[in-house]
């Protein structure tokens, strides 16, 4: 099997590296910005190899738990740690929302200068994963790059019609 | 017949995105965005077999990103636009958590400087 398709998200911050670093680093910091429009509460954070983030995100009623390993701790230059679900035990389990998505996604942060900015870029990618996990992350990859083809392109005119046509 | 219940919805999405890992699929979806057609039009293009080209045909109409009649000689298959536009938005969300966490790390770090400042003026 070929190299897997990473997920690869770039962002420039307005901030130096050091700056930058201690936003993502301190869960007092983290907690503020890491999940969109959620309350996230950070229940445990080992800054180190082998150490774990355990995070929740709450929304009303609703909880979704999520648990980091760190693997690699460079500061200032990386951060790299195994993404995964979990039951309220932080226990690994298989996405609540699809089940061949990757149970563990290998997450890398790495943090380069860029004069006074920040240069942040987050990669994703599975590990060892199942045959249909692979499948699953591939063809969802395949999406994020490039579309699915014309297929994709077309998809706005595609339902603009079934649209028109239930009206 | 749709299958009801949130998690039925979501798992079915395992099946559109492997559908969509296979590059000639993807090249059958893009044949059927121009309108609908036949086993043999599909095959046409591609150095494969019609047996080949029904297999993937199969995936596809299992996926829930095709369909095709069941009563004509023909049997056309034709683009079904929704799980395409379900798969499509959960990427979207894939992707927004990321670009909306870092919109709001945006905002930390704005306070950070800002309470910076205030230090080594203060000092």
């Amino acid at each position: 099997m070929s190299e897997l398709p990473e997920y690869v998200h770039d962002r420039v911050f307005d901030a130096p590296r050091e700056m930058v670093w201690r936003a993502w680093t301190d869960p007092k910091l983290l907690s503020h910005w890491y999940g969109p429009g959620v309350e996230t509460v950070i229940h445990k954070f080992e800054l180190k190899p082998g150490g774990v983030w355990l995070n929740e995100m709450k929304w009303g009623a609703k909880s979704d738990l999520s648990k980091m390993e760190f693997q690699e701790v460079v500061p200032q230059e990386k951060l790299v740690w195994h993404h995964s679900s979990t039951d309220s035990n932080w226990n690994i389990i298989t996405s609540p929302m699809m089940a061949d998505w990757p149970r563990v996604l290998l997450t890398t942060v790495t943090f380069e200068d860029a004069g006074a900015k920040t240069n942040v870029r987050l990669t994703m990618v599975p590990l060892d994963a199942t045959d249909a996990e692979i499948a699953c992350w591939a063809g969802a990859m395949e999406g994020m790059k490039k579309g699915w083809g014309s297929g994709f392109v077309v998809l706005d005119e595609l339902l603009a019609k079934l649209q028109a046509e239930n009206s | 017949m749709e299958a009801i219940g949130y998690i039925n919805r979501q798992s079915s999405l395992d099946a559109v995105f492997a559908a969509l890992a296979d590059p000639t699929r993807r090249a059958i979806l893009s044949r059927l965005a121009e309108g609908e057609a036949s086993v043999n039009e599909i095959a046409a293009p591609f150095e494969m077999s019609q047996p080949a080209v029904s297999r993937h045909l199969k995936v596809l109409e299992r996926a829930g990103l095709i369909e095709r009649e069941i009563d004509q000689q023909r049997r056309p298959a034709r683009l079904k636009a929704e799980k395409m536009a379900a798969a499509v938005a959960w990427l979207e969300e894939f992707r927004a958590f990321w670009a909306g966490s870092f919109d709001q790390l945006d905002d930390v770090l704005v306070s950070m400087k800002l309470a910076e400042k205030k230090e080594a003026k203060d000092e």
